[in-house]
């Protein structure tokens, strides 16, 4: 089963192809901040609905969800706990 | 040797880190004085002057400024404010109009009742695809006036009504995706997002009211600090402004370069422009478009974090972009925002996704190809008035071709960004900005403001950048 590790070398990817070397906490701001683009958010939505399954066309999408390690974490758990 | 490699290492950092503003908002005693009652007066009557450089009267920009002041001093009512402020310049502007004044209102009122509705309904039709529905019932708007009798009542009024929808529709569509936002969602601030106080073109800056609830400064030093980048940003659009007479005046006025609609009209009329002047005029063009827009985003997202909203910058560094989707993000941040929040990430999430390549091109495609098509056709709705919804359409082939070239464009560019950058200066910056520059150069051509030449004028010109004559 992932979990945050493997979240946080997502995200932690996505930064280093962006050129985004620095510190990265779970509660950081991602997409609001401008550390990732919408085409990063798109690898994370592809992430999220190949290893768990959610599908954000039934639950709805909203950038929130998905702007930092602890928002995909807790969008996973909730996940997990529907099913 | 090691030393000479530090040495150079350490003079890149210092150049990378050098400000031709310095970072006020980085230095604890400037945050510490913008907190207090003299230092907010001092940043307010600063912006405020920096304001008469690009508002038509010193009053208009006086009034701004006692708004800033009230939600400065009072940000409690902040939200009231920015909510009422807008209906408020509306009923002012358009007093003496009572058909205008009545269908500005009526479309204000379509906008809350609609996003009342979706809230209401979220498991209906209307309520699962709302910006869909919206987009619809305005082209219907817009066929039914093309079908009305020139110079009637109905003509006059769905005429009104389509100019009035073209600059608020997608302020609405905003409104409508925030319904499933958190934290809750609230009425004075959807409205405040309809055309808001600090400015807007027709796209929505800085997106909707979701948006804007994130970033609102939630404490006296947020805000102060928010408020300092608001002035540098501010500062450095006057800059720009000098900047951008001085170029105008050297390669237009003194050069006599014409520019890039005037090369494109000569070449039109039968007596193009020399072949170097075609490509000085193309070049100067494309930094005229960065310049000018900008100057636009910069002048409204300083006022728009003088009221306390932290909002990225509509263009930052687009030069230094080494991708064309890069610099599609860099060059008009909200423009693409609006783009992909309507089109892309509803194309995206709903269709092809068993096949990642289709997927990701299908919904560049519904953005870059349809959503700009379609926002720049009605927001051009005059020619659809004066030459009728056909002739319009024909016209406007040049503008598709550009879309779809673009789409495609930022296809292969997002498909191809998952490989390996080049590494170093030239190979990993210098060359692949120079090729992105010169790629929205080329496209340009398709892009000009003059919207009545076939698509033959724009690919004969474009034809003759290299020689080819037809």
């Amino acid at each position: 089963m992932k979990g945050k590790a493997e979240i946080h070398e997502l995200v932690q990817g996505l930064l280093t192809a962006c050129g985004d070397d620095g510190s990265l906490a779970d509660g950081d701001s991602l997409l609001l901040s401008g550390r990732l683009q919408s085409i990063d958010a798109v690898e994370i939505v592809v992430f999220l609905e190949e290893n768990f399954g959610i599908d954000f066309a039934q639950i709805g999408f909203d950038r929130d969800q998905i702007d930092s390690i602890d928002a995909i974490y807790a969008l996973v758990q909730a996940a997990m706990n529907r099913n | 040797m090691v030393a000479q490699m530090h040495s150079s290492q350490s003079l890149r950092n210092r150049l990378a880190e050098f400000r031709l503003i310095p970072r006020l908002e980085t230095f604890p005693r400037m945050v510490s004085f913008a907190q207090t009652s003299l230092g907010r007066i001092t940043m307010l009557a600063a912006f405020g002057l920096g304001l008469c450089y690009f508002f038509p009267s010193p009053l208009l920009a006086l009034s701004f400024t006692l708004m800033l002041a009230f939600m400065t001093f009072m940000p409690e009512y902040r939200r009231f404010i920015l909510a009422v402020t807008p209906i408020v310049f509306v009923v002012l502007q358009s007093y003496r109009e009572p058909l205008l004044l009545g269908l500005n209102l009526a479309v204000v009122g379509l906008g809350i009742v609609l996003y009342w509705c979706a809230m209401r309904w979220p498991k209906s039709r209307f309520g699962q695809r709302p910006v869909a529905f919206l987009l619809a019932g305005f082209t219907a708007v817009i066929v039914f006036a093309c079908a009305a009798a020139p110079h009637s009542l109905p003509y006059t009024i769905l005429w009104n009504l389509v100019g009035l929808m073209a600059s608020y529709v997608w302020f609405i569509a905003y409104a409508l995706i925030d319904r499933s936002s958190k934290p809750a969602r609230d009425l004075p601030l959807e409205m405040a997002t309809f055309h808001p106080l600090w400015g807007s073109t027709n796209v929505p800056f800085p997106k909707g009211a979701a948006y804007l609830r994130r970033i609102e400064a939630q404490n006296p030093e947020q805000l102060a600090v928010v408020q300092l980048k608001g002035l540098k940003l501010l500062a450095w659009a006057i800059l720009l402004v000098f900047f951008q007479v001085y170029w105008f005046r050297f390669f237009h006025g003194y050069l006599r370069i014409p520019t890039a609609d005037q090369a494109l009209a000569m070449s039109v009329n039968g007596t193009p422009a020399a072949w170097h002047l075609r490509w000085e005029s193309l070049i100067l063009g494309f930094f005229e478009l960065i310049l000018s827009i900008s100057i636009l985003g910069h002048r409204i997202i300083a006022s728009c974090r003088m009221a306390g909203f932290n909002a990225l910058r509509n263009t930052y560094r687009p030069l230094s972009s080494t991708t064309i989707a890069e610099f599609f993000n860099r060059f008009y941040y909200y423009f693409k925002e609006l783009l992909v929040d309507l089109f892309f990430y509803p194309a995206f999430l709903r269709y092809w996704k068993g096949h990642k390549r289709v997927r990701m091109a299908f919904a560049t495609f519904a953005a870059a190809f349809f959503g700009n098509a379609f926002f720049h056709f009605t927001r051009d709705w005059q020619i659809i008035r004066d030459e009728g919804l056909w002739k319009a359409i024909a016209n406007y082939e040049a503008v598709l071709l550009y879309c779809a070239v673009l789409a495609a464009a930022l296809s292969v560019s997002q498909l191809r960004k998952r490989g390996p950058r080049p590494v170093g200066l030239f190979r990993g910056h210098v060359l692949p900005a120079f090729g992105v520059g010169l790629f929205y150069c080329l496209l340009s051509v398709f892009d000009t403001s003059e919207r009545m030449y076939p698509l033959a004028e724009h690919l004969r010109y474009f034809a003759s950048l290299f020689f080819i004559h037809f």
